[in-house]
């Protein structure tokens, strides 16, 4: 995707965005009930920082719609697969496993899931996935455990 | 001379066993941390954060300078073995100090990079003990119109400077921050702002949370993103770490004027050590005798870039703590902490704990100290830190983004917050925006929210106070030019009007 195309769909999100705030600034209650003054109504800066937004949304999108097409390129040097892999593993740990099971347990799957993921060798000889194996379920019972430890013991955090 | 005597009785009370002890974990953490590419300063005193809210206040503020020190050093590591800075703030040091490490002098490059560091902190530090306390005291006349114009200085020229490609991206990544600022009961009138019914939004947006998202799982999403992990560091074959005297002589104009360019570019709000240590590094290019060695492993060149990113770290602390403004985006993260820890940064420091800032000074020579001990020491070791692979290191990065986040105030709310910073942060990133205008926005939008409707309120809605009023006038003329230069119509009619006069004079 190039930078040019990318600006002017973050223009219009930013652009909806911004009046949306100053929509929301403007019919907030203006607490009269209350007399205060006119001046301190809570909605004002709201306001303001909407209409700026979409201010520099326009301007985002005028300086996106001069830009040339073989403009900079954005989301070009990673790789996708990693990137999914990574969001949708902490994405599980972070909104599903923590809460739903012991946090010992969702950490120890996590860490030991993640590291075998990514230290995986598909041509290896089968020893050496094995011991790759090994080592990401020692390291995650190692981070559960350590991890337990130190915030329900030391910092007497009760876990999630 | 008394901020000097304050200093070195702060230091006194500082050297003992359990406080060295703290300082000594904590700087080498920091260190590691630094040198690990993927992993920031800023991510680390956030975490760190959340790990020390439990600690004595002065322990935990002394444990969180360490790490900021030391993670600004350790980017050094990383960038002068692989040419890949493990922090932002190393990038200047990559361009010497890898040819350096190319010629198989690694060992010696890292020595030189210890000793501009701690020469670049020294520096920093005395300017923090003289400049603090009357800046404190100048503040202390500030109102609310000055507070407000202050806030949105700050937003200005911290977007105007760190933006990647154009200032537009970092102005609009400060009003994104000003935004989040927004949500939850609002400091005047206690009234509830974009809650949306929901009762944790009413808290509004804790800033760890915020930080830990934006610089934690940002940072690891855009590490195995980006990298396939594996990194290959530079054989070492030097004879000698520790720097030549006549090498640190020779440069001592150099080191100088680098500390103080370094801790200026500390003191504008949310500009951090990355432009500090490019602004030191041109700076000594421009003035240099050897000129053309830069770029191809020229001491100096490596001397001016570490000096430059750690003088940044006490510059950044003077309006921190003075005006409760951030010099860079890890100083944000220690203002929440100094709040979590009961002192209250602003202008009414120097009344309510005098002693504070010579204290924060101590605290930074001793991390000081401690980075030159292990800086020098520790060489080869440091090598073997940097060769543990991205699959094992990311996901503990994680948990502890997770668990740190949740144990600041035991709230599931506050994982989501930072899951959802980390991927917005993330596409930010991608996008060029820059992220220290947005933390810098969520840390200012209260006091710029309060200012502005307290100032309408005590003029009554009048305007012209906030223009007329010296220090206001001041900063808006300030606003205005950083902004207006942007434009390139203003900028050639400004050189059309300079060329001009030149003529006239000739």
């Amino acid at each position: 995707m190039t930078m040019s195309l990318a600006d002017r769909l973050t223009a219009i999100v930013l652009g909806a965005l911004g009046l949306s705030m100053a929509v929301g600034g403007y019919t907030m209650d203006r607490l009269e009930i209350r007399q205060i003054h006119p001046a301190s109504i809570p909605g004002l800066v709201p306001m303001i920082l909407g209409a700026l937004l979409a201010l520099c949304a326009g301007l985002l999108w005028r300086e996106a719609a001069r830009a040339r097409e073989e403009d900079a390129q954005t989301f070009h040097d990673g790789s996708w697969l990693r990137l999914a892999v990574t969001a949708g593993l902490c994405l599980v740990y972070a909104l599903v496993l923590v809460g739903w099971l012991p946090f010992f347990w969702s950490t120890a799957i996590f860490t030991a899931a993640f590291s075998a993921i990514f230290s995986w060798q598909a041509e290896a000889s089968t020893f050496v996935r094995a011991r790759s194996l090994a080592v990401s379920a020692i390291l995650g019972g190692a981070v559960a455990l350590g991890t337990s430890a130190l915030f329900a013991e030391v910092f007497l955090v009760r876990l999630p | 001379m008394s901020a000097l005597t304050d200093l070195a009785a702060a230091f006194a009370l500082l050297l003992t066993p359990m406080m060295l002890f703290h300082a000594a974990w904590s700087t080498l953490l920091g260190i590691i941390i630094g040198s690990l590419p993927g992993l920031t300063a800023t991510m680390g005193v956030a975490l760190m954060t959340t790990l020390t809210y439990s600690l004595d206040s002065t322990s935990a503020i002394l444990v969180l300078l360490c790490m900021y020190v030391g993670a600004i050093y350790g980017g050094s590591r990383s960038a002068i073995l692989l040419n890949i800075p493990g922090t932002p703030a190393s990038a200047a040091t990559a361009l010497d100090g890898y040819p350096l490490a190319k010629a198989g002098r690694a060992g010696y490059a890292m020595g030189l990079a210890t000793v501009g560091s701690m020469i670049g902190t020294l520096v920093g530090i005395l300017l923090l003990v003289l400049i603090a306390p009357p800046l404190a005291e100048a503040a202390l006349n500030f109102g609310s119109f000055e507070f407000f114009w202050l806030a949105v200085f700050g937003i200005v020229i911290s977007g105007q400077l760190t933006a990647d490609t154009t200032p537009l991206k970092g102005y609009i990544a400060g009003i994104l921050g000003l935004m989040v600022a927004m949500v939850g009961s609002e400091g005047i009138h206690a009234h509830v702002r974009f809650s949306f019914g929901s009762s944790d939004l009413a808290g509004g947006i804790g800033l760890i949370p915020a930080m830990v998202g934006a610089f934690g799982f940002a940072e690891i999403l855009n590490a195995m993103w980006g990298r396939a992990g594996i990194l290959a560091t530079a054989k070492d074959k030097s004879d000698r770490i520790l720097p030549t005297l006549s090498d640190v002589w020779r440069y001592k104009v150099t080191s100088i004027r680098s500390g103080i360019i370094g801790t200026l570019v500390g003191i504008i709000p949310g500009v951090g050590e990355d432009i500090g240590a490019w602004a030191s590094y041109v700076a000594a290019r421009r003035t240099s005798k050897e000129a053309d060695r830069y770029g191809k492993g020229s001491h100096e060149g490596l001397t001016a870039a570490e000096t430059g990113n750690s003088a940044v770290v006490p510059g950044s602390l003077i309006p921190a703590i003075t005006l409760a403004v951030p010099g860079s985006a890890s100083s944000a993260v220690l203002i929440a902490a100094l709040f979590i820890h009961g002192i209250r940064p602003g202008p009414l420091i120097m009344i309510e704990q005098p002693q504070f800032v010579s204290q924060v000074g101590a605290m930074l020579i001793l991390a000081t100290l401690f980075m030159g001990l292990y800086g020098l020491s520790l060489t080869r070791a440091f090598v073997q830190v940097l060769r543990v692979p991205y699959a094992n290191l990311m996901p503990i990065v994680f948990v502890l983004c997770v668990i740190g986040t949740y144990a600041l105030s035991q709230r599931i709310f506050d994982i989501w917050v930072m899951v959802a910073f980390g991927l917005v942060g993330f596409v930010l990133r991608q996008m060029k925006y820059p992220m220290a205008p947005l933390v810098l926005g969520i840390i200012l939008g209260d006091l710029l929210d309060k200012s502005l409707r307290r100032g309408l309120t005590l003029s009554d809605g009048d305007l012209v106070p906030f223009f007329t009023r010296p220090v206001s006038l001041v900063f808006v003329v300030i606003i205005a030019l950083s902004i207006l230069a942007n434009f390139a119509s203003v900028r050639r009619w400004v050189t059309g009007i300079l060329a001009r006069a030149e003529k006239r004079d000739a």
